[in-house]
């Protein structure tokens, strides 16, 4: 009886648990294995699927376009411009005026199917030439009247030169004409967005938006146009449609036009990139899945790597990182140069160095830079050698050049006695700005300071937390500070050295610079621009305008599992040749 | 009691606006948001910094920047109308949606550790009280105060090193030498030694048994290749059972109470029973199909427990539900184990499978016990390294709480009145022992959204605490002050429960209405 009365209910139980748990189980069996996956680790997230506009320009999202998006060209390792002629060809087919001639290849189509035409071409250009724009903005930045369309990232001022491009070859082709030379004509890449994409988010055809592209005529913020609803509407989906935190449910957002398309972000961990099916170009790569995973710190990412969860790592360079990464077996660790310097410039317009070029030879005579490398940089790249040019990066064929005849050579070695000589019993006061935040310019800043006394400079530690915005007041002499650039392109000298350059921190004026920096903004040929840069260079050290003191080491490291991987100094990063990897 | 709360909630309020605002000066007098751009080369530098100048309000002066920040959050308030505001990052994602990804990654991360740390604390600090001064106690506090002292970082990446690399290395050649099998037979015996005390005999006797114990298993383990399978097996799961069982019904109902025995008998019987026959549908099972499964063994055991019968229905069916849900654990543990070969075979894994990074193995698909693994694998190391560190607390104050207790007038009235020890100890002085130390977990509780910044980092964890701190880096106060709200939130709601639970745990403490 009480065994029965136990029975019963445990029975009913067991046969309502069986039809409950029925409802909810899954079929059985694993995935299949895949072969062939490289495991990259990166610092930062994505956050667009663009990165053209300011908010979305940022090194993750620019890589992960490296993957997916094929290019007129890119650049290698040596920063030499590579042609994808299976995505399209440039050709400058007139010298004066400059006409660029882009021309799509067939083989050119989104991952959607939709083939790339001059559509495409056309609405990059639109963004990248920012040629309607009329606004006019107050000192504050905010817009006081017109129209501020596309929001592009980048220097729309060359670009802005061109007129308005001529479609051909059955809309497969644009020609450009520019108004007068553009020095970094070479460097334009005009696609972007796929024009449908845009057109359908924005809520208007693709014909309106190209017609609206092809017939409005160029922005002037003098007299400003009314507002065309349609570009204006495609424009304001351009500037933020591509944001994401997430991978969206609309899978037209992220299209590909290279070899791997984008198939999953687990927020926060990782981003999965697959084989784009409707790729027809000829950068094929050897594996099949690339996966991302971001890891901030340096540390966790070589012992990912060390563990064999990542296969290449991409960290931030220290010391440290690159010790315990060279002593994992079975590891390639990579170092090199990254684009981005460490330097002392002088302040010509005000204080003591103003119109006194024997100071401030003296001054740069006394800059222990073997010293300051020795301590920063040979621990991480035990290559590195002085730093000799304000405009060339070593490695480039430019740097040798100018090395040889620029006179940086001079400043190799501390000279106090030289140094002595030429103050001849004065001490003058140096006041110095450098970021006390950043350990290694406080270290330059300390080896300046104690080589400059021994020659008699009084060294006035001007050093602050909010250096940033004290450059340009003129409450110092001297200052220490990085210069980052991507490397490439000319369009960033006159900025700089000229004398009314955004980034002329320093007063330096000099007409003959100021000449051959515009000269050099209308020179086409490699060469040319070259012997120009090295010009100024040679001008710059003549003036005692300063002292580049190191280039700033990267290293990426990669398992010896994973073959092909080459180090790259610049932002397209490690998976700048993923064609290349291979998987043994 | 109303106009307790309301008072309370009042203040609270306002101790939120004021701490709000000193956060948002804080993060943006901390540094210049535009210093990435005073050192570009790029030729359109200055549009670059007008347009974060009139992104980020940079024109307005920070104190006026809060109020606008203030009104987008105020909207939150509004009831159902979804209009909530955080603001924009510097890379224009809404924080608003930033906020419960960083939350998700550190729930993950610490949920696992504060829990454990709690039980494990608890369990801990109360027998280092019941043996104060004995060599168990002395060894605890000396390692309690040893982690407490033990900065993250460095526990992190010596677990990462050793559990993580080590053992993944071990197991590629799983063969414990002789030399370990002696020196690990030798430590475990010296801590149970230590544990179960007693005179020199027989603390040679226990340190002899558990050594050879040790060696044994180990052996076991090393030649039946159980660290690349491992499993329960038909052989010990029972021994187990029946062993949660009696542990179950002797802590709650006392070794007498043969009823509760008997229910706890029933309970790992049927959970051996359920060992085989349920194979079948766990290997098709889903999550959902788990919980199912979990609230049918919560059922079989409340009826079997009541079915028992006898004076006390309550007592059995407690023991039968304790019981049968370990039980039910252990058929889960096992099911695991029993994924593990597979898992960690599969290409993506590489028989490597402790992670050092990361939640899970991105794109591994698998069914759940792939994925359970998975997740196991991953929070392994994090939670072992803020569980080592928290513990360390909470086994101090379980201790004095416990000894401060057992010191009462009542305890020495109970044990007077000849109360069997276990009813002592479980009834009268663990129960009064907790009351202290719930306004402890309530904090910890709270303190769990704020994340573990140098963990998460370690880990590769982006939760809350990577939002904070790289908000600060730019600076960029919105997402600060999107962690801020969070945390500022919690830490009052779980004060505010501390303090209510107090009042409700003690009837000594009246709250004045």
């Amino acid at each position: 009886m009480k065994f029965q009365r136990i029975v019963a209910p445990v029975s009913v139980a067991a046969v309502a648990a069986m039809l409950i748990t029925g409802c909810t189980t899954t079929g059985g069996g694993t995935a299949a294995p895949t072969g062939g996956t490289v495991t990259v680790a990166e610092v930062n997230e994505v956050t667009a699927f663009t990165s053209s506009t300011p908010t979305a320009n940022l090194d993750m999202n620019a890589k992960l376009l490296g993957y997916t998006r094929s290019s007129f060209f890119y650049l290698d390792n040596k920063l030499n411009i590579i042609p994808d002629k299976s995505f399209g060809t440039v050709e400058k087919t007139s010298d004066d005026p400059l006409t660029v001639k882009y021309t799509l290849a067939k083989t050119a189509t989104w991952s959607d199917g939709t083939p790339i035409t001059a559509d495409d071409l056309l609405l990059a250009w639109a963004a990248f030439s920012g040629y309607f724009n009329d606004a006019s903005y107050d000192a504050d930045g905010n817009v006081t009247g017109g129209t501020q369309y596309f929001n592009y990232a980048g220097d729309t001022s060359g670009l802005g030169l061109a007129d308005k491009p001529v479609v051909g070859d059955d809309n497969m082709s644009i020609t450009l004409t520019y108004s007068q030379p553009y020095a970094d004509w070479a460097l334009i890449n005009p696609i972007d967005a796929p024009i449908h994409v845009v057109a359908d988010h924005a809520g208007v055809s693709q014909k309106d938006l190209v017609n609206a592209i092809m017939t409005l005529p160029r922005g002037d913020a003098a007299s400003p146009a009314p507002v065309n609803d349609v570009l204006k509407k495609a424009a304001d989906f351009w500037n933020t449609g591509f944001d994401a935190t997430s991978l969206p449910t609309d899978k037209s957002l992220y299209l590909s036009s290279a070899a791997f398309v984008l198939d999953a972000w687990v927020p926060k961990e990782s981003i999965t990139l697959v084989r784009n099916k409707n790729y027809k170009g000829s950068l094929v790569p050897k594996i099949d899945k690339i996966v991302v995973r971001f890891i901030g710190d340096a540390q966790a990412q070589v012992t990912a790597l060390k563990n064999g969860e990542v296969d290449v790592i991409n960290p931030q360079a220290s010391a440290d990182t690159i010790k315990s990464l060279q002593a994992i077996k079975g590891v390639t660790t990579l170092t090199g140069d990254q684009f981005s310097y460490d330097h002392l410039d002088l302040t010509f317009n005000t204080g003591v160095f103003k119109d006194a070029p024997d100071l401030r030879e003296a001054f740069l005579k006394t800059i222990p830079r073997q010293q300051i490398l020795d301590a920063i940089v040979t621990p991480m790249n035990p290559n590195a050698k002085v730093y000799d040019s304000e405009l060339f990066f070593p490695g480039t064929d430019g740097y040798t050049e100018t090395t040889k005849v620029n006179g940086a050579s001079a400043f190799d070695k501390v000279d106090i006695d030289g140094a002595m000589a030429l103050l001849n019993g004065r001490t003058p006061e140096v006041r110095i700005l450098y970021n006390t935040k950043n350990p290694n310019r406080v270290a330059a800043f300390q080896a300046i300071q104690a080589s400059a006394e021994q020659a008699g400079f009084k060294i006035i530690d001007a050093g602050a937390e909010n250096w940033g915005s004290l450059l340009g007041s003129g409450t110092y002499d001297a200052t220490i500070f990085g210069w980052i650039s991507s490397g490439v392109g000319v369009a960033g000298v006159p900025q700089i050295f000229s004398t009314t350059g955004g980034g002329n921190y320093n007063g330096y004026s000099n007409a003959e610079v100021d000449q051959l920096a515009t000269q050099l903004q209308t020179t086409l040929d490699k060469k040319a621009q070259d012997d120009i840069q090295v010009k100024i260079d040679t001008q710059l050290f003549k003036d005692f305008y300063g002292v580049p003191l190191f280039v700033a080491p990267g290293v990426m490291a990669n398992s010896n599992s994973v073959t092909g991987v080459v180090y790259y100094p610049g932002q397209a990063g490690v998976g700048w040749n993923y064609w290349e990897w291979a998987k043994k | 009691m109303v106009s307790f709360i309301a008072r309370r909630l009042i203040v609270s309020v306002l101790l939120l606006l004021g701490a709000a605002f000193i956060m948002y000066q804080l993060t943006a007098l901390s540094g210049d948001p535009l210093e990435e751009y005073y050192q570009s080369r790029l030729p359109n530098r200055e549009q670059l910094m007008a347009d974060r100048i009139e992104r980020l309000q940079l024109n307005v002066p920070a104190p006026l920047r809060f109020f606008l920040w203030l009104g987008g959050a105020a909207k939150c308030l509004i009831p159902f109308a979804n209009a909530c505001d955080l603001g924009l990052t510097a890379q224009g994602q809404p924080v608003i949606l930033l906020l419960p990804q960083a939350m998700t990654a550190t729930l993950q991360l610490v949920t696992a550790s504060t829990v454990l740390a709690i039980i494990v604390g608890l369990v801990v600090g109360i027998v280092s009280a019941l043996r104060q001064y004995t060599t168990f106690d002395f060894v605890m506090t000396f390692i309690s105060f040893l982690l407490f002292s033990l900065p993250s970082f460095w526990v992190g990446i010596l677990l990462k090193e050793f559990i993580a690399i080590g053992f993944n290395d071990f197991l590629s050649d799983p063969v414990v030498t002789p030399i370990w099998i002696v020196v690990l037979a030798i430590v475990s015996g010296l801590i149970w030694l230590g544990l179960i005390g007693g005179d020199l005999r027989r603390r040679l006797t226990v340190f002899a048994v558990s050594g050879v114990a040790t060696a044994a298993v180990l052996t076991y383990f090393s030649l039946s290749n159980w660290f690349t399978h491992p499993n329960i097996g038909p052989v010990f799961f029972p021994i187990m059972a029946a062993g949660i069982g009696f542990v179950i019904s002797l802590l709650i109902a006392g070794i007498h109470n043969k009823r509760a025995l008997l229910t706890a008998g029933i309970q790992a019987a049927i959970a051996y029973v359920c060992y085989f026959a349920l194979q079948g549908l766990l290997n098709i099972s889903s999550i959902y199909t788990l919980m199912i499964l979990g609230l049918i063994t919560i059922a079989v055991a409340w009826v079997s427990g009541y079915l028992v019968g006898g004076p006390d229905r309550g007592v059995n069916i407690r023991v039968g539900i304790f019981t049968s849900l370990l039980c039910a654990g252990l058929i889960l543990i096992d099911r695991l184990m029993q994924a593990w070969p597979t898992y960690s075979n599969m290409s993506a894994i590489n028989g490597r499978p402790i992670a050092t990074v990361g939640s899970q193995t991105p794109g591994l698909g698998g069914d759940i016990w792939i994925q359970g693994v998975d997740t196991f694998t991953h929070l392994l190391l994090p939670t072992l390294t803020l569980m080592l560190i928290s513990f360390a607390g909470l086994t101090r104050y379980a201790r004095a709480g416990m000894l401060d207790v057992l010191s009462q007038d009542y305890i020495r009235t109970a044990r007077a009145k000849g109360m069997p020890e276990r009813v002592v100890i479980v009834r009268h002085a663990f129960r009064n022992s907790l009351i202290p130390i719930a306004t402890i977990v309530a904090s910890d509780f709270g303190a769990l959204l704020g994340g573990a910044i140098i963990t998460e980092q370690v880990f590769a964890f982006s939760g809350m605490g990577a939002m904070f701190q790289r908000g600060l880096t730019l600076p960029d106060p919105n997402p600060v002050m999107g962690y801020f709200v969070v945390i500022a939130i919690s830490a009052i709601v779980f004060n505010f429960i501390a303090d209510m639970t107090y009042s409700a745990l003690d009837p000594r403490v009246r709250v004045r209405a």
